[in-house]
Order: structure tokens, then sequence, then C-alpha cells
């Protein structure tokens, strides 16, 4: 089994999935390289984009004119986005390896991660549109990709992790279940926040 | 068969009463399309007509077959069904004329609740009468959770409906004030808890082991789960009135228990997840199957994000936004429908001796409820936390940043975004009708004997 | 563990006890949350300047509710810091006793309406009433046309409504509700609206400014 993963694979992954899903499925790559050569930069660039955006664009959340934020409390939200990210990635690959077993699927960490490369890399493309902080133009445009995501990951699951489809199928379902609690968290965790003082002032 | 009737005229309605949310003019000056009646209608014909027949009629099935007796007064069920449908027709056509009591999900005047009332004893004659006829000793789970059902919305809705009435069409509540909220949501909370969800449990806890032939995971943990679900539940009523002008002590009270009742609701999702894990090859040929795994995904998205909401820190943001539409849909469509949906199309066929008419569509329709709900919300979340962080937005010195005016001018392109949502989920829903409607017409006589009891080991 | 199985085995086997268990359990939170503050003075006393509704203001709060506008509007101003710049004095429980139901709401698609009395001419809302879209450019709340052309007592009712209501504890004289017919005299249900509308949240807590 190989151990290495092309450099190239993001891109391809882009326009010929199927290539890639075979590909994956016949390599046992080595979770750090995964991490430190792929997963650390998919996280580095939707913070990129919204610091980009924000500051020469300021945030459109809907109401009246754009929010201009001072240039260090942008800094510190982009750092805070990119941990984030990482941790969602790391964790979301975490949880895929724990639910392996009861699926069948593959165990090793390193396929795990390239599972979230997929699913995040349409996401992390389409986080260009950041670059115009108006929300709702974002939420129109990551809709549909999150849709590609979800299609990427129902297809290519069951090939990656050596599975029949239903059980993959079963496996994708319960790791989108995870993912929705966990990007629910995230807004509560967000929301709670803003409670006590750590971003935009809230009057309550 | 009601059931499916009603999912569709009540979808039809959050459809309507979606684009109206876009386009106000769509009531034509006209009383009966105007939206708070709508949206009353919408609410009232997805949990009572859609919800409860669904209920009545898995309850009465599920029954029989797992206590090994045909059902108990059986003309008396055949009078449950038709009552209810017939409470539910005229009940709705009251609340467009403007019949409405002022209580969420208790609009219904006081001639609707006796009727409600009296069917629903019937219900439970005939469901209990059933259960004491058994012909196996021990009751199953899932008529537990049905049982749980009857007698928890009884005492519910009796207690909650209590009024004087003044004409036929107007009553007035015994309780005023901050103790009518407190009883609303006491009510109103577990409306949810233990109908569309404990009910709904119910049935999960018969279909989803029958479905993937294989029994139920950990026998244990759903007794343990069972119960704390029971006892847990009622008390998470005041997390709908936090920072309102109820006692602390009962806000409180409310988060803590909010926050326990995240582990039966999880126990019971993660018994059916892996009793469903060992069944992946029948989702090979079982489309219905399929809508029963998500489903489970959406409930336990549901059953943590509303703990999480009832935390005052997030609720202090949520709260009256859409936020909490999108959380009730996230349930209502994600859980409620969507497993109905897999329970009917496993039932039917079954019930019509046939097979379903059409594998595809099943599968398109599957496809259709997952992007329907997730636009949906999507949509909600979108706006609920826009409108949640705005309405409260101070500037630099303190003030408010931006008027009520203009923070919901830019809401219509997320109430856009939702219609669209309603109208995909919509669309599945009539392709389900179609499909099930051949496979009725092409059905066969189906004999049922009560099986040979052989002597049970717990 | 074993004996707990036990035990609820005779729950399984027997449905009295189970249909019994499961009334105890669920009644348990109910009597600790909900009972004590049926009894809760607090939560029953008017406040100094709280009164129960006129003959006019209640057939427009009825009106109010047949309309369902608590699906979109609330009445219940938070005690947080943005939403009393924003309403007005937060709600006290002493306020809505003559409530009957309360209507505090669930959501907010309009603005909150618990202090709006006395904050908008009755002109105003006569306009907004009929077509919102005459004073709020992008308002999307329904028209209600037909209350302007129904007569406040077109039900009949009004006695019987508060003779109820006194039943249940409104002070109102008999005096009152002989008159109350006579006050509904010529006005239109938008009349009855406005005027529940003008008295909502014009009564005030211990301490709140006027």
């Amino acid at each position: 089994m190989k151990t290495e993963i092309s450099s190239w694979l993001v891109f391809r992954l882009l326009l010929r999935p199927a290539g890639v899903f075979e590909e994956l499925s016949n390599t046992r790559p080595d979770p750090h390289i995964v991490f430190f050569r792929y997963l650390i930069w998919l996280a580095v660039l939707p913070p990129l984009f919204a610091y980009i955006g924000a500051a020469n664009f300021g945030w459109r959340i809907g109401a009246a004119e754009p929010l201009y934020l001072p240039g260090g409390d942008l800094v510190i939200i982009s750092i805070v986005y990119f941990f984030v990210l990482l941790f969602g990635f790391v964790t979301t690959a975490l949880v895929a390896q724990w639910m392996a077993a009861t699926y069948g699927a593959r165990h090793s960490l390193g396929i795990h991660f390239a599972l979230v490369i997929i699913v995040a890399a349409p996401l992390v493309a389409g986080s260009i549109i950041h670059l115009f902080p108006h929300i709702f133009i974002n939420v129109i445009a990551l809709i549909p990709i999150l849709i590609w995501s979800m299609y990427l990951l129902y297809r290519g699951l069951p090939i990656v992790l050596k599975i029949s489809p239903e059980r993959g199928m079963l496996m994708a379902s319960a790791l989108i279940g995870y993912l929705l609690v966990a990007a629910v968290s995230i807004l509560g965790i967000s929301v709670a926040m803003w409670g006590r003082g750590i971003g935009p002032s809230i009057g309550v | 068969m009601f059931s499916v009737i009603w999912a569709v005229l009540g979808m039809t309605a959050g459809v309507y009463v979606a684009a109206e949310l876009v386009w106000p003019t769509l009531d034509f000056g006209q009383q009966w399309l105007s939206f708070g009646r709508l949206r009353t209608l919408h609410t009232n014909g997805v949990i009572f007509g859609f919800g409860v027949s669904a209920l009545m009629g898995t309850a009465f099935y599920s029954v029989q077959r797992t206590c090994h007796v045909p059902l108990f007064a059986p003309k008396l069920a055949w009078f449950c069904c038709f009552a209810w449908q017939i409470c539910v027709l005229l009940g709705g056509i009251s609340l467009l004329a403007g019949w409405n009591g002022g209580k969420e999900y208790a609009e219904l005047e006081w001639p609707f609740d006796i009727a409600i009332t009296l069917v629903w004893v019937c219900f439970a004659i005939v469901f209990f009468g059933t259960i004491a006829r058994r012909r196996i000793k021990p009751i199953y789970v899932s008529n537990w959770f049905y049982g749980a059902l009857i007698i928890v919305i009884a005492m519910l809705h009796i207690v909650n409906s209590l009024a004087i009435p003044v004409t036929i069409s107007k009553s007035y509540s015994i309780f005023s004030g901050a103790q009518d909220a407190i009883v609303q949501w006491w009510y109103g909370h577990n409306a949810v808890g233990f109908l569309l969800t404990g009910g709904f449990l119910g049935m999960m806890y018969y279909f989803l082991p029958k479905h993937a032939d294989r029994p139920i995971w950990s026998y244990r943990l759903s007794i343990i789960a069972f119960w704390a679900f029971v006892y847990s539940y009622i008390w998470a009523g005041p997390h709908h009135l936090h920072y309102n002008a109820i006692p602390e002590w009962v806000q409180s009270l409310a988060v803590v228990m909010s926050l326990i009742l995240l582990a039966p609701s999880w126990a019971t999702m993660i018994n059916g997840i892996m009793t469903v894990s060992g069944a992946w090859q029948k989702l090979r040929t079982d489309p219905a199957l399929k809508f029963i795994v998500l489903s489970l995904a959406f409930y336990g998205l549901a059953t943590f994000e509303g703990p999480m909401m009832a935390i005052k820190s997030v609720n202090v943001v949520s709260h009256f936004t859409d936020w909490t539409i999108g959380h009730v849909h996230s349930g209502a469509l994600g859980w409620n429908a969507l497993i109905t949906f897999g329970t009917f199309y496993f039932l039917i066929p079954r019930l019509m001796g046939t097979g379903l008419y059409s594998i595809r569509l099943a599968n398109i329709h599957f496809w259709m409820a997952l992007a329907g709900t997730m636009l949906y919300i999507l949509a909600m979340w979108g706006a609920g936390v826009s409108q949640g962080l705005l309405w409260l937005s101070l500037d630099e010195i303190g003030e408010l940043s931006f008027s009520f005016k203009d923070i919901m001018a830019s809401m219509p392109p997320y109430y856009l975004l939702r219609f669209v949502a309603g109208l995909v989920f919509l669309a599945g829903a009539l392709l389900m009708t179609f499909n099930l409607y051949m496979t009725i017409k092409g059905r066969r006589t189906v004999q049922v004997q009560p099986p040979e009891v052989r002597s049970h080991q717990v | 563990m074993m004996n707990g199985i036990g035990l609820h085995k005779k729950l399984e086997e027997n449905t009295g006890l189970l249909i019994f268990g499961i009334l105890f359990v669920s009644s348990i939170g109910g009597l600790v949350q909900v009972l004590p503050s049926i009894f809760q003075e607090s939560l029953k006393t008017p406040t100094v300047t709280t009164r129960p509704y006129s003959a006019v203001q209640l057939i427009g709060r009825d009106i109010y509710i047949r309309e369902s506008c608590s699906v979109c509007h609330s009445q219940q101003v938070r005690p947080l810091l943005a939403e009393v710049k924003r309403y007005g004095p937060y709600t006290r429980a002493g306020e809505a006793v003559y409530d009957r139901p309360f209507l505090w709401g669930s959501k907010r698609t309009g603005p909150d309406l618990h202090r709006v009395g006395g904050k908008y001419s009755d002109i105003w809302h006569r306009l907004h009433l009929i077509n919102p879209r005459d004073v709020v450019r992008n308002s999307i709340m329904p028209a209600y046309p037909w209350i302007a052309q129904r007569a406040a007592n077109a039900d009949g009712d009004i006695q019987l409504k508060m003779r109820a209501l006194q039943k249940l504890g409104h002070p109102y004289t008999d005096g009152e509700i002989e008159a109350a017919p006579g006050q509904l005299e010529g006005l239109m249900e938008i009349d009855a609206l406005i005027a529940y509308l003008q008295v909502l949240g014009t009564s005030r807590g211990p301490g709140d400014t006027p």
C-alpha cells in the first residue's frame, strides 16, 4: 500500500473525484504528513480570505452600513477562526476513526484525515467568497457547496474506507449527525461568548 | 392514510405562510388567508393532523403485533380514527374562522378541547385494553412510549385547557399572566416532548427493529432511558420563558433539567443507531430504512440543540428569533417527518400485500427531504443569529446600533430561502403521496394470523 | 443492576402498574415547578397601576387574539440593557394578572408591543392596521382591512365576557358591566383594537419612571 498522497490531490478532487477516491483507497498515508502538508493549509485559507474581506470592505450583516472592526480585533478573530477550523478537522477525523469499528471501516488515522480533506476541500475553495463579507451572499454561495461536500462524503467514504455502499451510507449519516451537532455547538458557544463580552458588544 | 393527507395539507399551509412572509399581500385582503389564521392552521394541521394520525395508526398496528392479540374494542378504534379526523377538520375550519384560545398548540377553543379529550379517552381504552389482553407477558418498550404519550398528553391537555366558556367560540383561561405562562409552557414543551418525541420514539422502537430485522441493541439502556426521559422532560418547560417575568428559580431549574434531558434522548438515539448499524445490507433494497437512519441523525441534532438553546447565555440571543423556528423544523422535518415517511414506506406496502410502487421515487423523495430540511435549517440559523445579535447590538457609546425596522428589512432573503426549502420538502411529500396511492391501488388482500406464542425468556 | 431489571419486570408485566408509574413519574416535575407558582402571591398581585381591561379594550384584546397577533409580536420586555433601551421598562409579572391568556409571545417578526401604549397616535395605528406598508415601507405584516368594517359589538357578547372574567376575579362592578354595550356603540373593531394597543404597558412596576 502506498503511503504518499500526491500534492495535486486537492485540485484533482475538485475536478475528478472518482479517481481520487480510488487512489486513496489504495493508500495508507502517514497522519503527520497529511496534517502538516495539507490540513493546516486548508485551515489557513478561509480565515485569510475573511481577514482580507473584512479589513477592506467591512462586514455587511444586513442592516444599514458595513461594520468595520479595528485591525487588532480582526487579527484575533482570524486566528480564532483558524484554530476552530483546525480543531474541527482533527476532531471530525478522530470521531470518524472512532466510528470505523462499528461499520467495519479502515482504522488508520491518516486515511481519516484524508476523508476530512475530501469533505472540506470544496468548502475551503468556496470560502473565497469571504473576500466579500456580506453574510447573505456567503450563505447563498456556501449552501450549494455544502451540498456538494455532502455528496462527496456519501460517494467517497465507502470507497476510501473500503466498505460496502450501504455501510458507507450509515457511517456517512452518522458523521453528518456529528457535524450538525458540532456546527450548532459552534453557534451556541459563539453566542454565549458574546454575552460574556468576547466578541461583538451586546447589551445584556 | 389520513396522516398523509394532513401532511400534504398542513405542509401546504406552511409553504403558503412562508411565502406570505416574503410577499405579504398573498392574503389578498382575505381573513381566512391571513398569516395569523393560516399559521395556526399549519401548526395544528401538522401536529394534530399529520402527527397524531400517524401515531394513532402506528400505535394501533404495533400494539397488536407486540401483544399478539387483535385490538380490544375494534369498533371503538374505528371511532377514534374517524372522530379524530372530524375534530381536526372542523377544528381547522374553526381556526380559519378566527376561533382562537390564544395559547400556542392549544388554540382550538373549548368545544374542540372537550371533543379531542373524549376521542383521546377512547384511544386510551383501545390501546391499554389491548395491552391488558396480551398473550405475551412483558409489555414491549414501544408500548411504554405510546402509553406515556397517551397518559401525559391527557394530563397536560386537561390542565392547560381549563377555562370558563363564554360563548361557543370563546373561553377565558382560568390561569392568567405569569401563572398562565408557566402552565402553558409546561404543556407546550411537553406536547413536543411526549407527542413529537416520545410518541415517535415508540414508533421507532417498533418499526426500526422490524425493518432492520434485528432486536434492539440494548434492552437495559431502553429501560433507563425511558424512565429518565419521562421524568426529566416535564421540567424543561420554562426554558421558553428565560428572562421573562417568572421566578428565577423556575428558569434555572429548567436549564439544568433541559441539559440532563440530553442524556436519555441521546441514549435512545444510540440504541436506534446501533440497532440499525447491523442491518446495512437492507439499505440496498429498502429506501425506507434510509429515512429512518437519517431521522436519527436529525433527532440527535434537535435534541442537542434544544438543551443548548435552553442555556440562558445562548437563549439571551436566540429567544424570539428565527433560530427557534429553525430548531423546531430541524426536529419536525428532520426527525418527525422523516421517520414517519420511512414508516409509511415500510408499513403501507405490507398492509397492501404488495411491494412499494416505485423504489426510485422513494429514493428521490429521500434526497429532496434531506435537501429541504438542510436548506431550512441553514436559512433559519442565518436569520436567527443575525436577528439576535443585531437586536442586542450596542455601539461604541453604548447606544443601540440598529433600528428594529432596518434589521428585519434584511430578513426576506432568508425567508425566501426558507420558502424554497419548504417547497422542496412539500414536493417530496407529494411524490410520496403519489407513490403510496399507486401502491394502495395495486393491493392484494392480506390475511393476518396472530402468531404462535412460544415460551419467552426475558 | 440485575435487581433493577427484576423490579422493572414487574412494571413491564402489569398494565396498571405501568400506567401508574408513568403518571407518577411525569407529575413530579409539574408538582414541583408549576404548582407553587399557582399559589405564589407575587405572581397574582397586580401592580399599583395595573387595571383590568375596559370593555372596549377587552374587545380589542380578543381581536388581537383572533388574528394571532402574538405569533409575530411579543409582549415581554426582558431585563436586558439593549431591550430596555429599545422598548422601555422591563415586564413585571404584576402587570399581566388580568391577561387571560397571557400574550407574551415566542417570536418577534415585528417589534415587541409590551410598552407600545402611547408611542404612536391613533391615526398612525389606524393607517398601519389597514395597510402596514402605507406607513412602514418594507413591512411584511399582513393588512387587516376587515376590522375597519366590522362593528365592535357585532358578536354581542361583551357582557357575557365581563361576567365570566368577574367570576375569575377581575374587579368589574355590575355598573361597569351594565354600561359596557353602550361604550361599544358606534365603534368598529379597529377602534377597539387601537384602544387595547394604547393601554399596553401604560401600567408600571414599582420604581419605574412613568
